[in-house]
């Protein structure tokens, strides 16, 4: 899990910018379909690495 | 040789000044382990002292038991100064406390506070030097004893936010001899060979002083400071202030707080997903409605209907030019025809032909000269003489003077 362990966050940050810019007045109509776009994916994967979970309680030995 | 008989106060006042006079029961310290003990609303505090064998009876007033910085306990092992006092009432006596200290505490306390201000010289407990907690850990170490309440606590609230995060416990002694060390090394070994730990949570129930104090360890303060991993704290109950608390990147009150504080609610995680997918697509939909409104105000149709309307209020402009520009030429060219017309009539009046009409003749010499006066004239000169109809040749006979 190492290599996409900030994605979640990262992801989600990301979710979050195109957003906002999906909101803002000037975005040219090709932009903004690539942000919604864009946002489907980003909310595709958190729902996806959510989805996945399966949490593990471990106890090391002594 | 006997008194005679005495009454019940006579005897209770009577020990009672033995009691207050008594130089050593004026002022005793006694050691011993708390039972029996009650908080009275009143605020004073009443509780027994006892050994193996014996027990005392004790009252804390209310204003020496507020200014007290130790906790009291059931089972507690202190030392109680005061004096003894008797109850005259009931017979009983107890101690009437003046200072208590829980036994050894004065030099724990001495100790906490010499590390904790030689800690904070080093920059141990910066503000700068605290790493945020992560958001969404992927995995959450507890160093804790493995069959404490804490580690229960912490499993039970980290299952019942999330459903997500892996939880890894790493058993530790958390109090008596060693347990410094274990949690120390523990600290450490799971930032030197575990690469996936997000955030660990060390700590342990409440408890007495003494059983806290592997969290008051500079060792442990030191392991925590260098954890390359985000470190909460989670020691006792919230008035349980450690070393460790400070070092910590961040201090949760209780081991059930560090649990809550260490990961998101995936349930809610969820909702804010679905609101945040919700949201850009009702965005994406009033930038579609915009776009489109403003493709409707270049639609060549409108356009075209917009131009044609135009052509035709400028043609009804022309045409109103035109037509006073008529209106304008006509009226000049009739006020040109009546001056003409005025013109004609003066000339008409002024035309000689109509003076010769009347019977007048005009008189002109050789060269076509009008004779105006007989001073023009000679003898015998011709002349013509011109008249309404014709002309006529003749010869001057004689110039007479006007008389």
């Amino acid at each position: 899990m190492g290599e996409n362990k900030k994605s979640f966050e990262e992801t989600m940050k990301k979710l979050e910018e195109a957003s906002a810019k999906l909101k803002s007045d000037n975005i040219p109509l090709e932009e903004a379909i690539r942000c919604y776009e864009e946002g489907v994916a980003y909310y595709k994967e958190c729902i996806e690495i959510l989805d996945k979970a399966e949490q593990k309680i471990q106890t090391l030995t002594k | 040789m006997a008194l005679k008989p005495v009454r019940v106060s006579q005897l209770n006042s009577y020990i009672k000044r033995l009691l207050q006079t008594d130089p050593i029961l004026g002022n005793v310290s006694v050691i011993g382990e708390i039972s029996n003990l009650k908080f009275h609303s009143s605020g004073h505090v009443y509780f027994s002292l006892k050994d193996e064998s014996s027990k005392v009876n004790c009252f804390l007033p209310a204003d020496t038991f507020a200014g007290l910085t130790c906790r009291l306990e059931e089972g507690i092992e202190v030392t109680a100064s005061g004096y003894i006092y008797l109850y005259e009432r009931g017979g009983t006596y107890s101690i009437n406390i003046r200072t208590i200290e829980i036994s050894g505490q004065g030099e724990l306390a001495a100790k906490f506070l010499k590390l904790k201000q030689k800690l904070e010289a080093e920059g141990i407990f910066d503000k700068a030097h605290k790493k945020p907690i992560p958001s969404f850990p992927y995995k959450v170490a507890v160093v804790t004893s493995e069959t404490g309440a804490a580690v229960r606590d912490i499993i039970k609230t980290i299952k019942r936010k999330n459903n997500f995060t892996d939880i890894i416990v790493y058993p530790v002694l958390v109090q008596g001899h060693g347990a410094a060390g274990e949690i120390s090394s523990a600290i450490d070994d799971l930032n030197r060979n575990y690469h996936d730990i997000d955030v660990i949570i060390t700590g342990r129930g409440g408890g007495s002083i003494e059983e806290l104090w592997a969290f008051n360890e500079e060792e442990v303060a030191r392991s925590i400071y260098n954890s390359r991993i985000p470190v909460i704290s989670a020691v006792g109950h919230e008035t349980d202030f450690t070393i460790a608390d400070f070092a910590a990147d961040l201090r949760a009150e209780t081991p059930t707080a560090a649990a809550e504080r260490a990961v998101p609610d995936t349930g809610a995680l969820r909702d804010n997903l679905n609101n945040m997918h919700n949201e850009i697509t009702e965005a994406l939909r009033l930038q579609m409605d915009k776009k489109k409104q403003r493709l409707e105000m270049l639609n060549p149709d409108m356009f075209s209907r917009d131009i044609r309307s135009r052509a035709v209020m400028d043609r009804i402009k022309l045409d109103n030019l035109f037509q006073s520009m008529g209106d304008r030429l006509s009226s000049y060219v009739s006020n040109y025809r009546n001056r003409i017309a005025v013109m004609k009539e003066i000339l008409d009046t002024c035309n000689p032909e109509n003076v010769l009409q009347k019977g007048y003749s005009v008189l002109t010499d050789s060269n076509g000269n009008i004779v105006k006066s007989t001073a023009q004239l000679t003898a015998k000169q011709a002349v013509t003489i011109r008249m309404a109809q014709g002309r006529a040749e003749a010869v001057i006979k004689s110039i007479m003077e006007d008389s």
